[in-house]
């Protein structure tokens, strides 16, 4: 009888571990803070962006982000494009793209051949250790990119 | 809450012709709130605040927009090329997302 017992002991001890342990689970996702309103996905970005068109790597884009961030709240981000700005064929855009914060866009800069080069810097927040992605859009409708990891010792949200 | 910021516009470098390429920093005084954050003081989720859109046009005329998310820092810093046709005004138009519209503008003398 007692060996009995003690497996059905066993049984309901399970039962109802596994019962609570997505119950618990949830609670502790409902005590992180809300979703931002702006969230989306490093590849959801990106499909915005560019409309399901692909997009290459580039050495055009010179992109200047430090390696180690030592503070993730205030990261310098420099974009030099070599490509000419004229009526005929200019950059219209460069995005700012982070690949693990809430919200992947950082910034999109629309740029004229007024700007005569196209040329943007600028300071990010990134939460932790990963890719800062300069999307330049050209005015021919292709798009290049070019990505640079940034390692981050404190993160920069909350 | 219409308080107007603290904001700048720098040419650089400081003596320029016409015809000369130079940068055009702003930066401007905001919190940029994610909407994540705690408040240290009262422990309650402060609210997004952040910058969502920016203009640069010279005398009324956009030669650059931005659209700008939460992920920018704390007091922003951007900063574009432009080339100086003349003399004229330099406006940057800003609006945040709890509906503040400011502006901040800076003459350009080109020099010879």
């Amino acid at each position: 009888m007692e060996r009995r017992q003690f497996i059905q002991g066993l049984f309901a001890a399970s039962a109802v571990a596994a019962v609570t342990t997505p119950s618990t689970l949830m609670a502790e996702e409902a005590k992180k803070p809300a979703k931002g309103p702006n969230d989306m996905s490093f590849d959801e970005a990106v499909k915005v962006i560019t409309g399901g068109k692909e997009v290459k790597e580039s050495d055009k884009i010179k992109l200047t982000v430090p390696e180690i961030a030592e503070n993730g709240a205030v990261v310098p981000v420099k974009v030099n494009v070599d490509y000419p700005m004229t009526d005929k064929e200019s950059v219209t855009a460069i995005h700012i793209l982070n690949t693990a914060n809430g919200n992947a866009r950082c910034v999109d800069v629309m740029l004229t051949p007024a700007n005569e080069k196209a040329y943007f810097a600028t300071r990010v927040k990134l939460s932790k250790t990963q890719e800062v992605v300069a999307l330049v859009a050209l005015s021919d409708g292709t798009f290049i990119k070019k990505g640079k990891s940034v390692k981050v010792t404190i993160g920069g949200c909350g | 809450m219409a308080e107007a910021r603290k904001s700048m516009i720098k040419i650089k470098p400081k003596k320029y012709k016409v015809g000369d390429t130079v940068k055009v920093d702003f930066i401007v005084i905001h919190p940029m709130d994610t909407g994540m954050q705690k408040d240290k003081k009262t422990g309650k989720i402060k609210p997004a605040h952040y910058i969502d859109n920016i203009t640069f046009s010279f005398d009324g005329k956009p030669f650059t927009t931005m659209k700008v998310w939460e992920s920018v820092s704390t007091n922003p810093y951007f900063s574009v090329n432009y080339k100086i046709t003349g003399k004229g005004k330099i406006t940057v138009d800003y609006t945040d997302n709890q509906g503040e519209k400011n502006s901040k503008s800076k003459k350009v003398k080109p020099k010879g």
